[in-house]
C-alpha cells in the first residue's frame, strides 16, 4: 500500500489568524481558502438562514473592492471563486493561476478587515437567496430531503434543529445591523484559518499572509455556545409532504459518536459497510435483492462537522410498500450487524474503498474544476476543530485500524431506536396523470 | 510562483498580476492497437489513483428512431453481469480495488468509466475489459433495471430543469435523433433483452472505442498492460447511420410546460449554434463568457446582482458531435418572467450590436485561459478534456494551442460570433411553470404552445 504524504506547514499570526500552506509544484495554480468558524448552527435565533445570507453579503464588496469587484478581479485573473455555508464553518475560496496569489490574498484580507455593504445590497441578496431556496428546495422533487427535513425531527437544541436555509419571514427580518454585528462577532482573524495550496513557497506565502492580514485586529470571541443535545429517550418520527415526486421517501438518521473518539472511527467504517453504493448492505438488500426500493444510500458528514451529526440513510421506495414494511426490512439489516461480527473479508475491502475515497476527496472534491478543494477543506477542518492540520496525514490510521468487534459494539450502542429519527416524505400525488 | 510586487503602502489597490506562467501540458501517449482500438494515456502522479474511460462512439442517437434510450439501457445492464462475474461479484471486486464504476450513454457515446487506486490498475483494466467484451445481460437483472428506470423517469418528469431541456431539444431538433433526451415509459416497457445484447455486439467493438487512462502510472508499462488485457479482441466497425438534418425554425416561439403547483419558473432561451470543430468555436466561447458564461458576465451582473430575479442565471454552449446549441437559463419567481426575458434579450441584442470594451475583452480572455488550465489540474478534469479532444477528433495540439488562440481574439471576433450564433430573432423560449401564473407574460414574447409534463400538447 502506497502511503500518501501531504506536506503541511502552518503558523499563527500575531492577531490569531492561523495560516496553513501545502506546496505542490505539479502545475502553476494555487487554491486559497479562508474558513471562518461559524456556520448555520450558531446563527442568531429568529434569524434562521442568516449565516448563509451573510455568506452572500461577503461577495457584495469591501472597502477597497466594491460590488462585483471581487468577482471581476478573480475571474479576470483566470480563476474561479465561491463560498459555502456549513454547520460549523463558512468558507470562501478561489482557484487561480499562481501569478494571482497576491491579488487573492489582498481581496480576502480586504473583506476580512472591512466589509462594506448597504441596504440595497441586502435587499438584492435577500431576493437572490429566496430564488436559491426555491430552485434548490421548494420547486424541486425531494428538495431539501433530508438535510433540511430531518434535523428538526432528530434534534431538540435550536442550533441543531432549525431551518438552515431560513424561513422567508426570518430572511425578511434581517437588517443591515444584523449583518454588521455578525461580521463584527465572528469574522475576526482569530476565528479563521487561511489556506494556501499549490504552486507556492511556504515561507513566502506566510510572509504574504503577514503582509496582508496581520494588520487586521483580533476580536474577543463570545463564550462557546452550547450545541449539545439533551439525552434522547425514544425514537423520533416526522412527516413532510412531497409536492412533486411520485415516490415515497424515508430518511433514517442515527446520531453519531463524538468526533475523533474510537467509537467515531468505528461508526464511520460501519457506515461504509452499510452504505457506499451498490456493494453496501443496504443497497444490496433493499434495491437489488428485496427490490423494495428504487434507490437507497447514505452516510455521515464526518470530517467537516463539529457538533451533533447523524448517519443518514435515504430510501426512495416503491409505493406498494408501506413505511412500516420498509423500516422492517431496514431493521433486519441493522440487526445483522448487531448480532454478527462483520468478517475481515468484508471489512478489508471497505477500508480499501475508504482510503481511495479519501484520496479522491483530497484531489478534487468539488466537481473536477477546483483542484485540491477537498485537501483545503479537510486542512481547514483539522485546524479549526482539532488544532492540527497534520491530521490530514494521520487520520486514515484511525479508520483503517477499526476491528470487527468495534463495529459490532458501535452498532449495538448507537444503531438503536432511541438514538434515531425517521422522516417520511409522502407524495401528495402519484405524479403520473398530471 | 508569485513574487510580491510593488503595492500601494496602504493596500488600497489590488496587486497587479504577474505574467501568465508557462504550463507544462501533460504529455500524452497515443496509440492505435491492431484491433483498431485507440488508446490515450496521460500521467498525473500527485495522488495514487487512476481514472479510466472506455468510450464507444455510439450513443442513444444511433438507435433513437427504433428504440429511444436503448444505448443508455444497454450501458446500465452492462454492469450487472459478465460470463464469469455476477452482479454482486462485480460490485465487490470494485470495492476491493477502491473503485467507482459508471456505465452510461449520452447522445453520441456510450462509456464504461472507472476510477480507483493505482495499486489495482491491472485488476481495474481487466474488469473494464470484461465488461466491454463479455457482458451477459442476465434476464433478472435486466428486468430489475427496467423497473427501476421507469421509476427514475417518473421522478425526472417532475424536475423543472429536466422538463425544460427536454422540451428545448425537441424544439431545436425536431425529427433529428438529438431531439430525444429520454425515453418514454412505453419505450422502456418495450425494450427487449435481445435488443440490448445486439446493440452491445454491434457497438461495443474495438474500432469504435477510445480508451483513456489518466493517473499515477508509467505510460510504457501501462501501455503493455493494456495490450495484454485487450489483446485478441476484434470486430468490425459498426455502420454509421445516415446523418439527418435538424429542422429549420424561424421566429421567436414560446413553449410552455405546465407544471401545476410550481413556485418558480424554469426559463430557457435557446438556438442552434455550432460544434467544436467550427472555425467560430473559440470566438463564440469568448462571446458566451462575456454574455453569461461566467460569474462576472453581463447577464449575471444584470439579472442577479442588480435585479435579484434569480440565483443561478447562466448561458452555455453545448456541442454534440454533429450539431451544437446555445442556451440561456435561469429559474425565477413567477412575477418576473417577462422582466427577465426582457433583460436576456436586451443583453443578447447589446452584445450583437456593440463592441465589448477592452477591459471586458481582456478579462474574458484571461478567464477562459486560466479556467481551461485549472480544468486539467485534476485526474477527472484531465480525463474529461482528453475525452472531448479525441472523441470530437480535435487537433492533437488542442491543449497546447488553446491559450494562444484565446489570447489572439479581438472585440470584432466577439461581435462576429454573437451576430452569427446568438440568434435572438429566432430564439426559442421554453418556460416550465404554472401556466395560470405565467401565460400572460409568456404571450408578450410570441405564440405560446402549451404542453403537460408528459409532453402532450394541452
Amino acid at each position: 500500500m502506497k502511503k500518501l504524504h501531504i506536506p503541511v506547514e502552518h503558523t499563527k499570526l500575531a492577531n490569531g489568524l492561523r495560516v496553513v500552506v501545502s506546496p505542490d509544484h505539479s502545475a502553476p495554480f494555487v487554491t486559497v481558502g479562508v474558513y471562518y468558524q461559524i456556520g448555520f448552527r450558531l446563527e442568531p435565533r429568529g434569524r434562521s438562514g442568516f449565516a448563509h445570507l451573510f455568506e452572500h453579503m461577503m461577495f457584495q464588496g469591501s472597502e477597497n473592492a466594491g460590488k462585483m469587484e471581487h468577482i471581476r478581479l478573480i475571474n479576470s485573473s483566470g480563476g474561479l471563486l465561491n463560498g459555502t455555508t456549513n454547520y460549523d464553518i463558512t468558507n470562501y475560496f478561489e482557484a487561480v493561476p499562481s501569478n494571482a496569489l497576491e491579488r487573492v490574498l489582498w481581496l480576502e484580507a480586504d473583506r476580512m478587515r472591512a466589509l462594506k455593504v448597504d441596504d440595497e445590497n441586502l435587499r438584492n441578496q435577500r431576493d437572490v437567496v429566496k430564488e436559491e431556496v426555491r430552485v434548490n428546495v421548494m420547486n424541486q422533487p425531494y428538495g431539501g430531503f433530508p438535510w433540511l427535513d430531518l434535523p428538526p425531527v432528530a434534534f431538540r437544541n435550536w442550533p441543531n434543529a432549525h431551518n438552515f436555509y431560513g424561513d422567508f419571514a426570518d430572511l425578511d427580518a434581517a437588517t443591515l445591523e444584523d449583518v454588521r454585528s455578525f461580521f463584527h462577532t465572528y469574522y475576526a482573524p482569530n476565528n479563521a484559518v487561511l489556506l494556501v495550496l499549490g504552486d507556492v513557497d511556504p515561507p513566502e506565502s506566510i510572509a504574504l499572509a503577514e503582509r496582508y492580514f496581520e494588520g487586521i485586529p483580533p476580536n474577543p470571541m463570545p463564550p462557546p455556545a452550547d450545541v449539545s443535545e439533551p439525552p434522547q429517550t425514544e425514537e423520533r418520527r416526522g412527516e413532510v409532504p412531497e409536492n412533486f415526486g411520485p415516490l415515497p421517501a424515508l430518511a433514517i438518521g442515527y446520531t453519531m459518536p463524538p468526533r475523533e473518539t474510537n467509537e467515531w472511527f468505528a461508526a464511520a467504517i460501519l457506515d461504509r459497510v452499510l452504505h457506499g453504493g451498490r456493494a453496501g448492505r443496504i443497497y444490496r438488500e433493499l434495491v437489488l435483492e428485496k427490490q423494495i426500493a428504487v434507490d437507497a444510500d447514505g452516510g455521515a458528514e464526518l470530517l467537516d462537522t463539529n457538533g451533533p451529526t447523524q448517519m443518514v440513510t435515504r430510501i426512495f421506495h416503491k409505493p406498494e410498500f408501506t413505511t412500516d414494511a420498509v423500516i422492517a426490512a431496514f431493521d433486519s439489516i441493522i440487526r445483522e450487524v448487531q448480532e454478527k461480527e462483520i468478517t475481515m473479508e468484508e471489512l478489508d475491502p471497505v477500508k480499501v474503498k475508504f482510503r481511495s475515497d479519501y484520496y479522491s476527496m483530497l484531489e478534487g472534491g468539488m466537481g473536477s474544476y477546483m483542484p485540491r478543494f477537498g485537501l483545503m477543506h479537510y486542512l481547514a477542518c483539522f485546524t479549526l476543530f482539532d488544532g492540527d492540520p497534520n491530521r490530514v496525514n494521520t487520520i486514515l490510521d484511525g479508520f483503517l485500524g477499526v476491528t470487527p468487534a468495534q463495529t459490532q459494539a458501535v452498532a449495538r450502542k448507537y444503531l438503536v431506536p432511541r438514538n434515531r429519527a425517521i422522516l417520511a416524505r409522502r407524495p401528495v400525488s402519484t405524479g403520473v396523470s398530471q | 510562483m508569485s513574487t510580491p510586487s510593488a503595492i500601494d503602502s496602504q493596500n488600497k489597490m489590488a496587486p497587479r498580476l504577474g505574467a501568465e506562467l508557462p504550463l507544462a501540458w501533460p504529455k500524452r501517449t497515443v496509440r492505435t492497437l491492431a484491433s483498431g482500438m485507440q488508446v490515450v494515456l496521460a500521467e498525473s502522479r500527485a495522488f495514487p489513483k487512476i481514472s479510466a474511460q472506455l468510450a464507444f462512439r455510439s450513443g442513444n442517437a444511433v438507435a433513437a428512431h427504433c428504440s429511444p434510450g436503448l444505448a443508455e439501457m444497454t450501458a446500465t445492464v452492462v454492469r450487472t453481469g459478465t460470463a464469469s462475474r455476477s452482479s454482486r461479484r462485480i460490485e465487490e471486486d470494485l470495492r476491493r480495488m477502491g473503485a467507482n464504476l459508471g456505465t452510461t450513454a449520452g447522445a453520441d457515446t456510450s462509456a464504461i468509466s472507472v476510477s480507483g487506486l493505482a495499486e489495482f490498475s491491472s485488476g481495474l483494466l481487466e474488469l473494464m475489459a470484461d465488461l466491454a467484451r463479455n457482458a451477459s445481460f442476465p434476464e433478472d437483472e435486466f428486468e430489475r433495471e427496467r423497473r427501476q428506470k421507469i421509476e427514475e423517469l417518473r421522478v425526472e418528469r417532475t424536475t423543472p430543469g429536466f422538463l425544460a431541456s427536454e422540451r428545448m431539444r425537441r424544439v431545436l431538433f425536431g425529427d433529428h435523433p438529438y431531439a430525444i433526451v429520454s425515453p418514454s415509459l412505453e419505450d422502456v416497457a418495450a425494450y427487449k433483452r435481445e435488443e440490448l445484447a445486439k446493440f452491445y455486439r454491434e457497438h461495443y467493438v474495438p474500432p469504435n472505442v477510445l480508451l483513456i487512462v489518466v493517473g499515477d502510472f508509467e505510460s510504457g508499462t501501462m501501455l503493455e498492460e493494456i495490450e495484454r488485457t485487450f489483446g485478441g479482441w476484434s470486430a468490425e466497425e459498426p455502420e454509421s447511420p445516415e446523418e439527418l438534418l435538424p429542422p429549420r425554425y424561424s421566429g421567436r416561439h414560446v413553449h410552455l410546460v405546465h407544471l401545476p403547483g410550481s413556485v418558480q419558473t424554469q426559463l430557457l432561451v435557446a438556438n442552434l449554434a455550432i460544434t467544436r470543430r467550427d472555425p467560430d468555436w473559440y470566438r463564440l466561447m469568448l462571446a458566451n463568457s462575456i454574455y453569461g458564461g461566467a460569474f462576472h458576465s453581463r447577464l449575471v451582473a444584470n439579472i442577479r446582482e442588480q435585479k435579484g430575479y434569480t440565483y443561478s442565471p447562466r448561458s452555455s454552449l453545448s456541442a454534440l458531435r454533429h450539431y451544437g446549441y446555445f442556451t440561456v437559463h435561469a429559474a425565477v419567481r413567477h412575477e418576473v418572467v417577462a422582466a427577465t426575458l426582457t433583460e436576456i434579450f436586451y443583453e443578447l441584442d447589446r452584445i450583437r450590436s456593440l463592441s465589448v470594451t477592452q477591459e471586458e475583452l481582456d478579462g474574458a480572455r484571461s478567464y477562459l485561459s486560466g479556467v481551461f488550465s485549472l480544468g486539467v489540474a485534476t485526474q477527472d478534469g484531465l480525463l474529461g478534456q482528453l475525452s472531448t479532444i479525441y472523441l470530437d477528433r480535435l487537433p492533437e495540439d488542442y491543449l497546447e494551442t488553446y491559450r494562444a488562440r484565446i489570447h489572439a481574439l479581438t472585440a470584432d471576433d466577439v461581435l462576429t460570433a454573437a451576430r452569427r450564433h446568438f440568434d435572438s430573432p429566432d430564439a426559442q423560449i421554453i418556460l416550465v411553470g404554472d401556466r395560470e401564473q405565467i401565460a400572460d407574460q409568456a404571450a408578450v414574447f410570441g405564440d405560446v404552445e402549451t404542453f403537460d409534463a408528459q409532453g402532450n400538447p394541452i
